[in-house]
Order: C-alpha cells, then structure tokens, then sequence
C-alpha cells in the first residue's frame, strides 16, 4: 500500500504519470488538469511571461546584460542595499527579541484581557505601508504622541519620524504582528510537560528558557524572522509616506523608475531584490524544513 | 429471506447458496500498483448471493485490496474480470456498481447531518423527495438511530457513527454490501455488541456481504465463509469451522489462533514428540500435504510442525504425564487462568487451567496432549508454503 | 498560580508593545474626527472631516470595495480547485506549481508591478482599466486562498470521504460541489476573509499599476497624506479602519477555534 510520492516511479513523464488513476479510480487526468487550468492560466500569464519579459528588459539598458551588476558596481545603489540589508536585519533582531518574549508570555499565561491584548498586538497585520507610515507620524510626527509627551516634561518637542528611527519604528510596527503570532503558533505546539521536566531535574529558570524554550521555539523563530526580513526588504509604502533622507532599495526602485525612467535599471534592481527575499525565504525552508506560514505575511 | 437461510455461521451443513442476494464472481485477478508492488497474486473467487464472505488476515495481506477490486476503487490488472451477477462490471467505477460501503472511518461527511448523510446516496440517484424521505425514516429506525436524524456527525458517538454509516451504505439497496474493518475503532465492548447486531442485520437483509477485518474471533462470528489472506494470496477458502478445526497450513493455523508450536517427526502412522508416541488416527488434524492440497489422516516420514491451541494440552497427575514443565507466568483470565510453561518445546508454551487451580509461578508441572486438539503439518508438504491459488 | 516579579515585567512588556500598536491608531482616529489637530481636542469633535473625504475619496473607496469583491471572486473560483489538486496529487510537478504560485507573496510587490508594467503596460485600454490592478491583487492574494483551502482539506480525510460519496453513486462533479467544497469551507471563509483584507489595503503594486482614473483606497491614502490637511487624511485612514477592523476581527474569531463552539459538540459517549 505504499504508494505516496507518484513523481518518484520509473515510467516515462506524461501528464498521466502525474494526475493518473494510478492510485485509485476517483478522478480522471483531464478533471486534473481541468481544475488546474484557470489558475495555471493566470500565474503564467500574468505572472510567468512578465518575469522573464522583465528579466530580459534589462538588457536594453545602456549597459546591456551588465546592468544586472549595477547594484553592485555603482555606490549609490550598493550603499542603498546594504542600508535595507542592515535595516532589515536590525528590525528583524528587534521584533524576535520583542516577540519572542511577549508571544511566549501570552502562550503560557491566563488572565483576563489575554484575548484583548493578542487582539491589539495583531491589528496592524493588513494595513497597508502608507498607514503603517502615518501610524509612525501619529507617534512621532510633529504632532504626534512623543512630541507632545516631550514637549510636556521637558518643554522640547521630540521629532524623529521623518528619519532612519522613524523608519526603523514603521518597520518593527508592522513586523511585530506577523512575530507575534509565528512565535504564538510554535509555542503552542511547545510541550508545558518538557518544562515541567527540565524542571523536575532541577534547572532554574534561565536554564529551562535556554535548553527547552529556545531550541523548542528556534524553527518558528527562523521563520517568521525570514518572513520578517522579507516583508521588509520590500516595504515600499512606509518609506514613501515617511518621505525620509535614507534611499532604501524600494525607494531607489520606484524612482528610476517613474523620475528617471531607468527601466533597465528598475528592472535589474526588482530583480536583485526579489532574489534576495525568495534566497531569504527558501534558506528558511531549507533549514527549518517547513514552510514559512503565509498567514503571517500579510500586507504592507 | 427465510429463517433455513439463516444457518449457524459456525455449523458445516452451512447453507452457502442463498436467494435473492447478487453472485460476485473475480476471475483471473491480479493488483500491481504503479510502483511494481504486486498487491494480489492470481487469483479466482466466488461470493455466492447473500452469502457473507469475511476477508481475513494480516494487515497488508491484500484483503482491502480484494475489497477496493469488488467496490471499483480499484481495477484488476489486465485480463482480470469481475461479475455482479450477469453484470460484468469490471472496467465500471464505484459509481457505477451500486455497492454499499461502510468504511474503517466511517467517512461520514461533516457538513452534512445524520438524515442527510443517509440520504445522499438516494438524492444522488434522484430519487423523489417523499419516497427518500420515507426511505431515509425507515433506514434510521431500522438501525435504531431515528432520534439521531437531526445530529451532526461530530456530535455522535463512536458507535452512533457505525449505525448512521451502515444506514447510508444499505439505503441504496446495494448489490453488495462491502465492510472494510468496520468496528476496528470501536472499545472491545461495543465491538462484540454491535457485531452480534451486523450479523442479524446481514442476515434479515439477506444481502451478498463482504467482510474485511484482521481479527479472527469476528470473522468467526460473521462469515458464512472465510477467506485468509496471506501476502497477497488466498491460503484458504472454508467455513469458520473449517478454518479453526482443519486449517490447511501452519500460517492459517497460527492466524486463527493455535499459538503454540512444536517440533516433531510422523513416523510409520505415528507423531513422534521426544519419546511420545502418538497415532496419526487420535490426531484432530493432520496435513501430510501433496501438490493439490491436504488430505487428512495421511501418512509420510520425516519432521512435522505440530500447531495447537491452550486446550491441546491439559494437565495431570505425574504419573500420567507425557511431559514435564516448569511455569513461567501466570494470567489470571476470570473464567480461566493462563499459565506459560517452559521446558515443553523450544519456546513456552501456554496452556489453560482451571482458575482455582493452586499453582505458583517456578512450580513444576505435568502434562498430557489431548490428542484430537491437535494440527499436524508434514513439513515436506507444499502447505508450509501455504500460499496456493484458489 | 504563583505570579512572580517575572510575570509582571512581561506583562508590563506586552503593555508596552500593546500601547506602540495602538496608541497611533487611536490618535489618529480621534485626529479625523477633530475640529483643528493642532490645538487639539478642546477644538471640539465633527464629522467634517469624514464627508470631506468622502466627496474627495468615495469613488477610491468604492473601486477598493469593488476590487476586494472581484478578487475574492477570482480567487475562490481559480484557488479552490487548485488546492484540492495540490492536496490530492502531491507530486514533483504540483508543488512546482505550488512554489510558483506563492513567489509573488515572497519577492517585493514593486517589482511585480514593474514585471507587469514593463508585459502589459503598453495595451492602452487595459493599462487604464481597474482589471490591470485586479490583476496585480490576485497574484498577491491567491496563495493565500490556496494555502488556507489546502491546510483545511489537508486535515480531512479527504480521499475516504470522496469515496464514500462515490460508493453512493456520486460521480465527480457531484462529489466536489457537495461533499469537498462544503466541508472546506473554513478554509475558503478564512482564505476569503485574508484575500478580502490585503485586497483593500495592497498599496504597494497598486501604487505603481494605478493611473489617476482607477486609484484605490491605500493610493488616495497616500496622496491624502501627501497634499492634504492632517484632518483629512486622519479621517480617511479612520475609514480604512473602519471597513478593515470587521474584517480582521473576524479572521481573529476565525482563527481561534471557539472553545464554545467546541464544548456544544461534544461527541457522545458509547454507553
């Protein structure tokens, strides 16, 4: 009866090989394929073609195929990577640490207004980077709530929003739901009885979140880390609302783009940067062994 | 169906050729899954009409395999043929046959409620909304569920589900109702009752049944004939009685249950044990084995497998004892107790006594064989090898 | 149980990160309901705000609704089936698909727009038409269907249960329709749920696919922000909130499996 993995068999590759009656009699290769067909048709339509379309668009650049070595070679996009690279990175560290902590604390605990407090801390996981942006005006805008609360106490308005902190503020605002709720997710499934055993053989605290909590956590940890770095590394929104100094590479994007009509440019830039967060995301899948969970994704 | 019909699933004389159930024949059938496993080595059968056939075995022996041919899950490999009646349906897919299912996981569907369950099969086949309903009323009562109609599936009881999938699986009038292991997630409890409960239901309905299941106790309660299956292959076709008095080789007696094994020798009409000496005439069973089968009482020379059950042998004072043995462990069972016994054969024995029988483990003990209690197998015979196509 | 110095200062930090959240949301709703921001609350409170944008923004909004709508549309029709082929045959070339379905969530939003742009962008009609943005939506939304279909049909037997509607004379249309769509509904609820959500808030390939005639709620967000009053654009970021928060209140519902729900199911007990 074992018969599991159909793509692993000796006959030669047809269609029928991959949806056939092999197994059982409950659906013809052509409902299969009919089924797959109108989303199949979409993804290669407008999905498929477009890649490779924009992939050989580079080439009509000034540099020819080369242009796919500018992110390299020329210091302002270079510079402009390895500040989204660093920015990422440092969101990322941040919202695990937070996360970390918060999604374990609210995994292990009962009291009442747990569910309110899960409830807030995920909100923000569908709001769209402009929003994300304004949130980070509200905060620390002009107007916002430090300036206000500075300008009360110390008779000194705080402004950062418009800066690399307000930037690095957006981006934790909207990672921390989707960490949130990874680390939520891989925590549950974390066996209390493993504690309680650590415990038992007489492990103090530090040493029970050491030797059970963090390796028991670490897979959800590297993932919603991944899907963390990604959704930033491609944030576009928050920088664009925030209109700050710092170029991050979705800015550097958009600009050559529809300023400078660069598409070459654009276009080997999109690329280098796609590859970087689906090198990022498949690093994960490789190391973890599971799929980073999509649910936490989200927009922005 | 009339009550002669009814015969004891148990009794020889059993009345196999019933009306009004369909003939399922298989012929010439053979399963080879894509990956070159061979699943079902050649094979013939013949379910007669409203005749109940249990498919026993190990798991992966090919008895769900056969199921999945008859039910059109699966299909035979080529020059195979299968026949409901004069219907040959063998490249007919499940929807077609008309069989009725009853699954391990009952697969009830979720988003439906008990009635709605029972009828589905009956809203597939379009049948008028009165007449189904009425249908669906008569199936629930008759299974004694009818308070159950407006249930969900996830608020019904292990038991309650076994009811509601068979009310599903017969409310069709199937040509053939086909149980795939269908109490194995019941306790052993409401296992007994609800087997005690199919059986009568089979029989009222006098509907051509199939049976799979692993334990043997059931197929013995419910077969009007059992098959045992092993490795792909029927070792052999009989009625309960001769599948547990007569089996025809080691492996079907070991399946059904005679768990204690001997080495021996036949020697001029006789089963030699050590310095026992039995006459092949007081043996209950003896397959001296040629190339078509047994036959019993024969004689041959060389080294035989005796097979035999807790009661094969029996306790007795020394000096009427045959053997000695030491015992090991003792398992107070209730109505018996248990006892294992090294220093018989090569590994221990069991062996039943009477539970007030004063023994503790370490005590010696003295036994005779209850000669008609025991299955002899002449090892150079092809039944050792069992597996045979029927 | 015991509560230690421990559980206060990780509540105190769950507080915090709470307040960080929330804080900039309530003061930006109660910035779109106020007279003047800038001196602050004691201007009083008006809705003057909300029907300003509405005359400025309501046919951004609506083209946002009418997208949601569509997409959801597309990606059930489309996502459904696929999952139920990714459930049933995983093999090599499924999960290929599966993989290349799911890249548009994992590379950056802009540079699918670019991809998109640089094939289509010169058919006029389409270019300027809200299909173009749909488009652009479903590929980001439609693993998430996918992916929430498949985890629930995944965890039903769905092979025995295709079976058994099978043994009933059900053939496969029949038993899709009735036996496997009804009971992946959970999935489809809150793969819709999700689709719906990022569809009305998706700025990033919508900034760049729209043109002024098919703008959509974020792109009128981030114009609002750029040229008009904080009022204003405070009131219309409390119009997201107000379309998203039921949304995303449900998908929370959603995704903790009612402990009433479940206790009122309890299965009975074999006497």
């Amino acid at each position: 009866m074992a018969l599991q993995n159909l793509g692993e068999g000796r006959s030669r590759p047809s269609f029928s090989r991959y949806f056939g009656m092999s197994r059982s009699a409950m659906a013809s290769p052509a409902t299969f394929m009919a089924l797959m067909a109108p989303g199949v048709a979409i993804v290669a339509a407008f999905f498929l073609i477009p890649l490779v379309l924009v992939a050989m668009e580079v080439a009509n650049g000034p540099d020819g195929w080369a242009t796919y070595l500018v992110i390299l070679t020329n210091a302002r996009y270079f510079e402009s990577l390895v500040q989204t690279l660093l920015m990422s990175a440092g969101v990322t560290v941040v919202a695990l640490i937070l996360c970390g902590i918060v999604g374990m604390f609210l995994v292990r605990n009962r009291f009442s207004g747990r569910s309110v407090l899960i409830g807030l801390l995920t909100l923000p996981l569908s709001f769209p980077g402009t929003v994300v942006g304004f949130m980070v005006i509200m905060l620390a805008g002009r107007q916002g709530a430090v300036g206000s609360i500075s300008n009360a106490l110390i008779g000194e308005k705080i402004v950062f929003a418009y800066e690399i902190a307000g930037l690095f503020i957006g981006y934790l605002y909207f990672s921390i739901p989707r960490v949130i709720l990874a680390v939520m997710a891989s925590a549950e499934k974390l066996d209390p009885q493993l504690e309680e055993a650590a415990r038992s053989l007489g492990a103090p605290r530090w040493r029970v979140v050491r030797d059970v909590i963090l390796p028991g956590l670490m897979p959800g940890l590297i993932s919603s880390g991944a899907i963390c770095f990604a959704t930033a590394m491609g944030a576009f929104g928050t920088a664009f609302t925030l209109a700050t100094d710092i170029d991050v590479l979705p800015m550097v994007i958009y600009t050559e783009f529809t300023r400078n009509a660069n598409i070459a440019v654009a276009a080997a830039l999109s690329i280098a940067l796609g590859l970087i967060t689906w090198l990022c995301l498949s690093a994960v899948r490789f190391l973890v062994g599971e799929k980073a969970d999509l649910a936490t994704r989200g927009g922005a | 169906m009339n009550a002669t019909a009814m015969a004891q699933p148990g009794s020889q004389t059993v009345q196999t050729e019933k009306t009004g159930g369909t003939r399922i024949e298989l012929a010439g059938c053979t399963k080879t899954f894509p990956d070159g496993t061979r699943a079902l080595l050649p094979f013939d059968l013949t379910i007669n009409g409203g005749e109940t056939l249990v498919l026993l075995g190990p798991s992966g022996c090919g008895k769900t395999t056969i199921l999945r041919l008859i039910a059109g899950l699966e299909f035979p490999d080529a020059g195979g043929k299968i026949t409901f009646g004069a219907d040959d349906v063998t490249s007919q897919s499940i929807e077609k046959r008309r069989v009725g299912m009853v699954f391990q996981s009952y697969a009830l569907f979720p988003n439906m409620t008990v009635a709605e369950n029972v009828a589905y099969g009956l809203k597939v086949q379009k049948v008028e909304r009165r007449e189904r309903d009425e249908r669906v009323r008569a199936m629930l009562e008759m299974m004694h569920i009818d308070m159950l109609a407006d249930r969900r599936i996830d608020q019904l009881s292990g038991g309650q589900r076994q009811r509601v999938a068979l009310a599903r699986a017969i409310a069709l009038r199937p040509r053939v109702l086909l149980l795939d292991e269908p109490l194995t997630a019941l306790d052993a409890k409401l296992r007994v009752t609800l087997r005690t409960e199919i059986n009568s239901l089979l029989r009222k309905l006098g509907i051509t049944a199939i049976y799979v299941t692993h334990d043997q106790e059931e197929a013995m309660a419910l077969g009007d004939r059992i098959v045992v299956m092993q490795k792909g292959a029927i070792a052999q076709i009989g009625t309960p009685r001769e599948i547990y008095r007569a089996p025809r080789s080691p492996f079907v007696a070991d399946f059904v249950g005679a768990s204690n094994r001997l080495d021996g020798r036949i020697e001029q009409n006789s089963l030699v044990l050590g310095d026992i000496k039995i006459g092949l005439e007081q043996i209950g069973h003896a397959v001296e084995g040629g190339p078509n089968g047994h036959h019993d009482g024969n004689t041959g020379q060389g080294a035989a497998d005796v097979y035999f059950r807790a009661d094969g042998l029996a306790i007795c004072t020394p000096d009427q004892g045959q053997m000695r043995g030491r015992v090991e462990a003792i398992s107070y069972l209730g109505e018996k107790s248990r006892l294992t016994v090294s220093g018989i054969g090569e590994s221990a024995i069991t062996l039943d006594v009477d539970p007030d029988f004063q023994i503790a483990i370490g005590d010696d003990i003295h036994c005779r064989f209850n000669p008609e209690r025991l299955t002899v197998f002449g090892r150079h015979s092809n039944a050792r090898n069992a597996a045979q196509t029927m | 149980m015991r509560r230690g110095g421990p559980f206060y200062a990780q509540l105190g930090l769950t507080v915090l990160l709470c307040l960080f959240i929330v804080v900039p949301i309530v003061m930006s709703a109660l910035a779109g309901v106020t007279v003047n921001v800038f001196k602050g609350l004691s201007s009083g409170l008006t809705l003057r705000w909300i029907f300003e944008v509405w005359d400025l923004y309501a046919q951004s909004i609506l083209l946002s609704l009418w997208l949601a709508v569509a997409c959801l549309v597309v990606t059930t029709l489309a996502g459904v089936p696929l999952a139920y082929v990714l459930v049933r045959r995983p093999n090599r070339l499924t999960r290929m698909f599966e993989e290349i379905l799911t890249l548009p969530v994992a590379i950056p939003g802009l540079a699918l727009a670019l991809a998109l742009l640089i094939t289509y962008g010169g058919f006029g009609s389409f270019r300027s038409s809200w299909v173009f943005i749909l488009i652009g939506h479903v590929l980001f939304t439609m693993p998430f269907m996918v992916r929430s279909v498949a985890a629930v049909m995944s965890a039903m037997d769905m092979k025995t249960l295709e079976e058994g509607a099978a043994s009933l004379g059900a053939g496969f249309w029949h038993r899709f329709l009735h036996v496997i769509v009804p009971n992946a509904t959970p999935g489809i609820l809150a793969g819709a749920l999700m689709v719906v959500t990022l569809s009305i808030g998706e700025f990033n390939l919508t900034w760049m696919l729209h043109t002024p005639l098919t703008k959509t709620l974020p792109v009128g967000l981030a114009d609002s922000y750029a040229s008009m009053r904080l009022e204003i654009g405070s009131a219309y970021t409390l119009i997201f909130f107000v379309l998203i928060m039921p949304l995303l209140i449900a998908m929370q519902m959603l995704a903790n499996p009612g402990k009433k729900r479940r206790a009122a199911s309890q299965p009975a007990e074999d006497e």
